[in-house]
């Protein structure tokens, strides 16, 4: 990774010059080919080389973790996005939110400059004419002493930003500043804020002997998710002697899923619960257990067998993290937990930290807003980053309150349903073309710097509103910087030169400017859940769309839910029990009605949920919000009321529903296929007592591999070199391209990969990183599907013309797929186990598709490779139909061609699109390459050097981003590899060994840890 | 009967070899090699490479370290243009400039370095977008430029001197570059003969080392 220059960006001037644009022009003569043009700069940028990369760090902004990135940058435009090595939250690693923030930048939606609303309509406007007109109103504000009236909403973020923006409102002599995190789980802040002293602790899950999770999804985004997953992980990582987990809650999420141990208990008895273990560990929680076990409906054994096991195993890591009114109580009684059981600095690290979380408000505040604004009282507001119309309960009015407002000012980048309300729009530039900073450690400095200029005519909000600030007389004095990054350099304590070489890395030292915060005392008052109905309506954010901020990004949009394995849709998830109970199945539409509203959605039918709750996900049923996030599901926000946790933040678990079966269905867009391995061991485990005993491969699979074959650990079993046969050497009486001591050394690699089940958390990461890399179009927009009769009507009415229509026909693209098996619970018990297998080209050595190819377009390279030649492919799809793992995807309809429907990459997407990898075209099968891009820019790397490729030098796009680390890339054939080493571990198995494939993709078994006397 | 078999079979083949003979021509016919369009600036080659001595690298200045070659920006043309300007008439036995040529270029470069503009080169060698071609690799291993793209510095208009087709590419990768053979194609006599008679330098040439 060469290291970023210094003086970045004043001098780049990449607009203007575009490397070699594909402007496609007028045929000449008989050529077949169309002309293109070679557009070179106007003057040549310093550091860069066309055709190389450039690498620009900064902060992520997609939630409040504030992790680092990496931004490769190739002729100006970002490309792929990486986690910075160095950075103290995420250490490299990246969730799939943070990846697809590409797709925000470079989205077809974005606006495309200023707007004002003229005639109803928001108008494309000037600059000059959209800020005049602010100015000319906020003068008129103060003219009439009504300059209170004037207000800013902003979307929290961890940085000084926050506190700018309150200097600017103060200076100006206007009112409050709001700034708004509908997803930040702010009683768990408020808590750890009263009990440890630090808003967000660093957790050290590898360090306890016990984990215990009250509804708190620390791998779901809760907090800092990629920092939690990377020290999960690690526990995990221990195999034998990694702590148990034990997960508490209505509903198993992808947290609840990856614990040894599910206690189902009632939405609203976590308070019970958690206060039965403080007593059970000598704190004064003053619950029985048994009161507790009344309360929850969990059996009175095993909480006390969780309190055994709290007192016998310390230290312990308690974590508290509902979403009903009385979350602040929970998280409070968890940390007393973790205190009473001397966890404080073990496991809980409050002097390490997250820190720049204060300032942020939740929906309550809004709640005062909207009064002001339906009163009238509001004269102009602001809004930034925060979309509430979509996130606040339709009873707070807040959109009621906007008609109200005489000027609303929206700095969104995207049309939404805040800014599609708003009288003027001043778009924002993208994080990743703006400066701004972060503290993600006390003392430790984020720096964000823009990694390219902007796509569209956007400007920076706090460049913005420094120009706002510098044309107005009364605040022009208290405005010396003529840009936010000014700003930014001057605050620095190490002045101005060090700013700009600590933008190189990304990090730095010192603080950011805080906001001046007071924190009002928790209330103490239990509140229940409110309502009548049968169910409790759990709802939750959603993993890859949050509250709703993700849906206009395809690679989210088209990601299935890691639980559900559902995309493009919002379903409802009902206990198998129940569904019987209601006469309804998988596909069915049912309605789900609180006394604030109703949802229809149809059902999911899902063990992992509590029988008396149905559960639906944040994030969809946007009306505005650009084509990939229209009309898609429904925003479950539209059931919730007003009702508010102690911090202030919408309870999303609030109320009980009733559930009735609706009128049809909507079949759901899975990927599932089945929830049950049938036998096959795709994903197996031991127990950690069968993994001591060395007692490996003990489960029983109905298919056993042949026992006359002789199958041998790792990948030391026969390969075939080349199915194609004697190309190279006519004489050779080897089957390959290359004798074995050809000079190239390629016969002598093979590449190979391990995936650590232990360590695997589903999270679905890879998946993201596989899509940016590799050039995969999405599918599943609604008009990728349509196609010929019979499955729409002559009106273009049917079910293909629906979201995800293309995925209901198998017709998904990911290279790379995370498989979710369920082991046990077929009674519907709560006693069931998931193991999740990434699944990807295996690179077998002994391919099956291979010997199908009736054109050789897919054959094996000498260094271990299964490769697909696209320009061969003539697309027979025999290989995919050879190909036990299925892995291989046809494009069926040339999602990479800019003529047709289908097509996946809209201007200005395309420039997202990596150089190093062809785009496909129509009618050719593809599927994981191993990255052979990234395999072949090492191999040019060392030969410019004049070294070989060092051992575990590189890596591919999964298993950079993996936050849990789980994957492991290189040559298995040369010892000095990682993953040489791992494919002889005791755990390693391959898929499906019985059929002889010898893939190069090596699983390690899960590690199980059941509850005494259990057996999953 | 069988003599009318016979002569319908015959028929048969003729149509066949037509067909091949066709198929053949195509298939030769894809490649532009000899495309030589006229250029928006009629930038003489000879005139910088030959007369005036300068390197590829020069103006192509990433061709020994990106896959992209590079080309010039209006401000390495500038840098000496601009004091190197047309309109100026022989004298002292100095020959004049190429006038229009020069002029051409200035069109694109009016005014202040903030005005002017990129010059829209039409584009002469062009690969598909599924093979991947790392010119540093190949400039870094000896391969001289005018081994794939012939006399450019005798090219008053720059033309597809090769007809880049996969099997022109995998002939050189299977039987190896000769290094003297490149020297001379670069007109480097003296150096060719330096080089002697060395090992052919071959490359890999399964699929995947440039299609993927």
């Amino acid at each position: 990774m060469s290291q970023p220059p210094k003086t970045v960006v004043k001098r780049r001037e990449f607009l203007k010059v575009l490397g070699s644009t594909g402007a496609a022009a007028t045929a000449v003569g008989c050529f077949q080919e169309p002309v293109e043009q070679l557009i070179p700069y106007v003057v040549s940028p310093d550091h860069t080389v066309p055709g190389v990369s450039t690498n620009f760090a900064s902060v992520c902004r997609e939630c409040a973790a504030a992790c680092g990135i990496i931004a490769e940058v190739r002729d100006g435009r970002a490309i792929k996005l990486e986690g910075n090595p160095d950075h103290p939250v995420n250490h490299g690693a990246l969730c799939a939110r943070g990846q697809a923030a590409l797709q925000g930048l470079y989205n077809p939606d974005r606006y495309r400059g200023p707007m004002v609303r003229r005639d109803n309509r928001l108008v494309p406007a000037t600059w000059d004419d959209a800020l005049t007109l602010v100015r000319q109103r906020l003068s008129e504000a103060r003219a009439d002493n009504a300059a209170g009236g004037v207000r800013f909403v902003s979307h929290h973020e961890n940085g000084s930003f926050g506190a700018f923006v309150d200097q600017w409102m103060s200076a100006g002599g206007f009112g409050g500043h709001i700034a708004f995190d509908a997803e930040a789980d702010l009683a768990v802040r408020a808590a750890n804020q009263a009990e440890y002293g630090s808003a967000w602790p660093a957790l050290d899950f590898a360090a306890a002997r016990v984990i215990v999770s009250i509804g708190a999804d620390f791998l779901d985004g809760w907090g800092s998710s990629v920092a939690h997953q990377l020290s999960f992980a690690d526990a995990r990582g221990k195999l034998g002697t990694a702590p148990r987990f034990i997960y508490i809650g209505a509903r198993r999420s992808l947290t609840g899923l990856n614990a040894d141990e599910w206690l189902a208990c009632r939405p609203g008895s976590e308070l019970a619960i958690a206060n039965a273990l403080l007593s059970a560990v000598g704190g004064s929680g003053n619950t029985t257990i048994a009161a507790a076990a009344t309360a929850s409906g969990v059996s009175e054994a095993s909480l006390q067998r969780v309190a055994d096991e709290l007192r016998a195993s310390q230290p312990s890591l308690v974590l508290g993290g509902v979403s009903t009114p009385d979350a602040h109580l929970v998280a409070l009684a968890a940390a007393r937990i973790n205190k009473a059981a001397g966890n404080v600095g073990i496991t809980v690290k409050p002097d390490e930290g997250l820190s720049g979380l204060g300032g942020a408000a939740g929906a309550q505040a809004l709640a005062a807003l909207a009064t002001e604004m339906n009163a009238g009282s509001v004269r102009v507001l602001f809004i930034r980053g925060a979309n509430p119309v979509h996130a606040l309960p339709k009873a707070m009015q807040f959109a009621e309150g906007l008609t109200k407002v005489p000027l609303k000012v929206s700095f969104s980048s995207y049309p939404d349903e805040t800014s599609e309300l708003c009288d003027v729009v001043l778009p924002d530039s993208h994080p990743l073309e703006s400066w701004g900073d972060s503290e993600p450690v006390r003392g430790v400095l984020g720096l964000q710097q823009p990694v390219m200029d902007p796509v569209f005519n956007t400007r920076a909000a706090a460049d913005i509103m420094i120009a706002l600030a510098r044309a107005d007389n009364a605040m022009s004095s208290r405005y010396p910087w003529a840009t936010y990054r000014d700003f930014l350099a001057t605050r620095y304590p190490a002045g101005g030169n060090a700013f700009t070489e600590a933008v190189g890395k990304g990090l730095g030292q010192g603080s950011v400017l805080a906001r001046n915060t007071t924190s009002a005392a928790l209330p103490t008052t239990p509140q229940a859940i409110s309502g009548d109905g049968e169910f409790f309506l759990v709802v939750h954010p959603s993993p890859a769309l949050g509250v709703g901020a993700g849906a206009n990004k395809p690679w989210l949009q088209e990601l299935p839910d890691p639980v559900s394995k559902i995309a493009w849709q919002t379903w409802v998830e009902l206990h198998p029990s129940a569904a019987a109970r209601l006469g309804v199945g998988n596909n069915d539409h049912v309605t789900v009605r609180t006394a604030a509203g109703s949802i229809t959605a149809p059902v999911y039918i899902y063990l992992g949920i509590h029988p008396e709750s149905v559960a639906v996900s944040l994030g969809q049923g946007h009306t505005v919000y650009g084509r990939y996030a229209q009309g898609i599901g429904v925003n479950a926000v539209d059931a919730l009321g007003a009702t508010f946790d102690g911090a202030g933040r919408l309870a999303w678990t609030q109320a009980k529903a009733s559930v009735t079966k609706g009128v049809g269905g909507a079949r759901l867009v899975t990927t599932e296929g089945s929830a049950r391995q049938h036998g096959r061991g795709l994903a197996r485990a031991v127990t950690a007592a069968q993994l001591a005993a060395g007692e490996m491969g003990v489960e029983h699979h109905e298919f056993i591999a042949d026992a006359s074959h002789e199958f041998k650990p790792g990948l030391r079993s026969p390969v075939a070199n080349d199915a194609q046969g004697n190309l190279g050497d006519s004489l050779s009486t080897k089957k390959g391209m290359y004798a074995d001591d050809h000079w190239s050394g390629m016969a002598s690699r093979r590449w190979a990969m391990t995936i650590d089940l232990a360590r695997c958390t589903g999270c679905s990461a890879c998946v993201t990183a596989c899509y940016a890399e590799n050039n995969i179009p999405t599918v599943g927009a609604r008009w990728q599907g349509r196609s010929l009769r019979p499955f729409h009507t002559a009106d273009g009415a049917g079910w293909d013309n629906e979201p995800g229509a293309n995925i209901l026909k198998g017709r998904e693209m990911a290279w790379m797929r995370i498989e979710r098996y369920f082991e046990g619970g077929e009674d519907g018990s709560t006693n069931f186990e998931t193991r999740f297998l990434p699944m990807l080209c295996q690179h077998c050595g002994n391919a099956p598709c291979e010997s199908v190819c009736p054109v050789f377009a897919t054959y094996h390279a000498p260094d271990g490779l299964n490769v697909q030649v696209y320009n061969r492919c003539v697309g027979t799809r025999y290989c995919s139909n050879a190909c036990p793992y299925k892995v291989r995807y046809f494009n069926w309809h040339g999602y990479g061609e800019e003529a047709r429907r289908q097509y996946a990459f809209p201007e200005p997407l395309n420039l997202q699109l990596n150089p190093d990898v062809t785009v496909r075209g129509k009618g050719v099968m593809e599927k994981c390459t191993f990255c052979v891009q990234r395999i072949r820019d090492a191999e040019h790397l060392a030969k410019a050097e004049n070294r070989a490729v060092e051992p575990d030098e590189f890596t591919t796009a999964c298993a950079q981003a993996c936050p849990s680390r789980a994957i492991v890339f290189g040559d298995a054939a040369n010892e000095e590899w990682s993953v040489a080493r791992q494919v002889e571990d005791q755990r390693a198995y391959h898929v499906f060994e019985e059929l002889n494939t010898f893939t190069a993709v090596v699983y390690l078994q899960k590690v199980n840890h059941p509850a005494a006397g259990g057996t999953r | 009967m069988s003599r009318r078999r016979s002569w319908a079979l015959a028929s048969g083949f003729f149509a066949i070899a037509v067909a091949a003979l066709g198929l053949s021509a195509y298939s030769g016919a894809s490649s532009s090699q000899g495309f030589a369009p006229v250029q928006p600036v009629n930038f003489p080659h000879p005139k910088h490479v030959q007369q005036l001595g300068m390197n590829c690298l020069y103006c192509h200045y990433s061709a020994n370290r990106s896959p992209d070659p590079g080309l010039p920006a209006v401000g390495t043309c500038m840098g000496c243009h601009t004091v190197v300007q047309g309109r100026r008439p022989a004298i002292q036995g100095v020959a004049d400039r190429d006038t229009a040529s020069i002029n051409q270029l200035l069109s694109y470069a009016k005014g202040t370095p903030d005005q002017w503009k990129p010059i829209p080169w039409i584009r002469i060698h062009k690969l598909p977008e599924y093979v991947h071609f790392p010119h540093m690799r190949h400039v870094n291993a000896g391969v001289t430029c005018q081994t794939c793209h012939g006399p450019v510095p005798e090219m008053q208009r720059v033309y597809q001197y090769a007809s880049l087709n996969m099997g022109w590419c995998v002939n050189c990768h299977v039987k190896g570059y000769n290094l003297a053979d490149g020297l001379l194609a670069a007109g480097d006599t003296a150096g060719a003969r330096a080089a002697g008679n060395v090992e052919p330098k071959k490359a890999r040439y399964d699929c995947a080392v440039c299609h993927y």
